[in-house]
């Protein structure tokens, strides 16, 4: 709106001056090339299984000893901030759609880069109550990424699906789908993580393996609706970050 | 000359910018009559446009919504009924498939805190997801439905009508069909007419609306018939349904057995009635209150007997019958769009 703006009072100023023309085109330079990749300070997601790279349909062995293959993890990373060594905070306050499959997603700018040693980060994983109760929202948020529940309102914070023959399922299959809104069922979690660095990129590392550590396949296989079992995967999915 | 030149390139730019950052959306609102409370819907958020409005319509009756393109939101809400599914105890979806539960009404929903006969759904512009998604329903995604749409020539102009831009996407669907059944508002029947002392009931729907008044408006309030809540309303549960209702939701055993109040307008042709369409009649619906007596599990709005004559019942259902707005059913705006 601003550019129009901008037209408009050129409009009636009448131009007078080819300077404003050239004004204009500094103006659409910046906005077009200002943004830098190395001026900016980046997140970057990586999903592990024990410490390697996370493959999708490859076969891991868990803690629990049952035999799994992860088909899609997709996850929301909310209020990212940073907090700085001299004490000052930096928010983000947008949600972000993290989906495996998607390096586009695992890879984003969350603030300018201020080169400042960071003290620690902290952030929420799914969606807060305030976004679940106001209806269709747009980008990450958008109900058709498959993140949101239908009979239920609300989003999916965690979704994480795979085959184990531990499952005695169709096709072996087991679904966790985590999320709720409302108390007592409330399945956002909060998760602090000190760095005491400098970084121009913060590898946020996630090791699946913590999450399935605690998980018996054969008895927990599908927990797809708010409430204690959503509740009990929410806390495994807080002990499984990290940073690099 | 240059400049000439610079300034004719210059405006041409501004032309082309302005006229394709403003689309000309006509504003619509909906009427709200007099002494009604203030409605829920946040207008702000999804400002009504003719645009947005016949692109809502289109979507409405149109099939795409299905995975198999057979059913559409009127396969299940008709206008003619109140925007409900009529001579079915439970609503039928994709291949013939049966639900558990006897379609709602869509009337005056902007005046509605959550949706459904449990309330699971927060918010109408998610309502649509939940008949979309069902498997006994649409048996659709919204992603899949959003791709159909973009590649659908018609409706990726119509979008750029309604909201300036050919992107579709799930929010934009979703608040287009709600610009729709918003705009489904009923104001106009008899008992409206005679709150607004434009016409006069006969002297038996006088003595049904007193007998209603009495006994039926602490749920039924009015002026919309409903006061949104979730009650246990003395029926029995239906063995093979084993629908506990409100409690799916809450998980909170205090809900069992508790589905939300429908607004009574139109209720005339809204048949049949309750969540699982178990009663065919309105004298069936008023036996059923008039025989609960003082039962324990029932809420204190049905705890007084209603003791009511025979002739009292025809004078209710009387009155019942004056909550039909035949404007509304029959509102050319609202009809499959030709």
């Amino acid at each position: 709106m601003s550019f129009l703006n901008y037209f408009l009072e050129l409009e009636n100023l009448k131009m007078k001056k080819s300077f404003h023309i050239i004004y204009f085109l500094l103006l659409i330079s910046f906005t077009l090339f200002g943004q830098n990749e190395s001026d900016s300070l980046s997140l970057k997601i990586n999903t592990k299984w024990s410490g390697k790279n996370l493959n999708l349909n490859t076969t891991y062995i868990s803690k629990q000893k049952d035999t799994l293959k992860i088909t899609q993890f997709k996850f929301y990373i909310s209020d990212f901030q940073i907090t700085y060594d001299d004490n000052t905070i930096l928010s983000d306050k947008k949600s972000h759609l993290i989906d495996f499959e998607k390096p586009n997603t695992t890879l984003f700018a969350i603030t300018k880069n201020y080169k400042k040693k960071i003290k620690s980060i902290n952030f929420s994983i799914g969606v807060d109550s305030l976004n679940s109760v106001s209806g269709a929202l747009s980008g990450d948020l958008d109900p058709s990424n498959g993140m949101y529940w239908a009979w239920q309102s609300g989003y999916i914070n965690m979704k994480i699906e795979g085959t184990s023959s531990s499952c005695k399922t169709r096709k072996n299959s087991f679904n966790f789908h985590v999320g709720g809104y409302l108390n007592p069922y409330y399945a956002m979690r909060k998760i602090e993580i000190p760095i005491n660095k400098l970084q121009n990129q913060i590898n946020l590392t996630l090791d699946l393996e913590r999450f399935f550590s605690e998980i018996n396949l054969k008895e927990m296989n599908s927990v797809m609706i708010p409430g204690n079992d959503a509740m009990a995967l929410a806390n495994l999915s807080s002990k499984m970050f990290y940073v690099e | 000359m240059k400049k000439i030149v610079l300034i004719v390139v210059f405006g041409f730019l501004i032309f082309g910018i302005v006229s394709f950052s403003k689309n000309h959306f006509t504003p619509i609102y909906i009427e709200i009559p007099n002494n009604w409370p203030k409605p829920v819907y946040d207008f702000k958020k999804n400002p009504l446009t003719e645009e947005g409005f016949q692109l809502g319509r289109q979507l409405f009756y149109d099939p795409i919504l299905s995975k198999d393109n057979t059913i559409s939101c009127a396969s299940c809400h008709l206008q003619a009924t109140g925007f409900t599914h009529v001579d079915h105890e439970l609503s039928h979806g994709i291949e013939g498939k049966i639900g558990t539960r006897n379609s709602l009404t869509l009337q005056n929903l902007a005046w509605s805190k959550n949706f459904m006969w449990d309330g699971g759904v927060n918010h109408l512009d998610v309502q649509a997801i939940t008949p979309i998604t069902s498997e006994v329903e649409m048996n659709e995604t919204l992603e899949n439905v959003v791709n159909k749409l973009q590649k659908s020539e018609k409706y990726v102009d119509l979008f750029e009508k309604a909201f300036g831009t050919k992107k579709i996407t799930g929010q934009l669907t979703l608040k287009a069909v709600s610009q729709f059944v918003v705009s489904l508002t009923t104001t106009n029947s008899k008992y409206d007419k005679v709150k607004r002392n434009e016409e006069e009931f006969t002297e038996m729907e006088q003595k049904g609306y007193a007998l209603f008044q009495n006994h039926c408006t602490s749920c039924h309030k009015e002026p919309l018939l409903t006061n949104d809540a979730f009650k246990n309303n003395g029926l029995p549960i239906d063995v093979d349904l084993k629908d506990f209702g409100r409690m799916k939701i809450t998980r909170n055993s205090r809900d069992s057995l508790l589905f939300k109040v429908p607004t009574l307008r139109n209720v005339q042709f809204t048949f049949p009635y309750m969540h699982d369409g178990r009663f065919k009649t309105l004298t069936e619906v008023v036996k059923h209150y008039n025989s609960l007596g003082s039962g324990k599990s029932l809420p204190k709005e049905l705890a007084k007997p209603m003791n009511l004559s025979d002739n009292d019942r025809v004078d209710l259902v009387l009155f019942l019958k004056t909550l039909t707005d035949n404007e509304f059913l029959l509102d050319k705006r609202f009809s499959f769009p030709k």
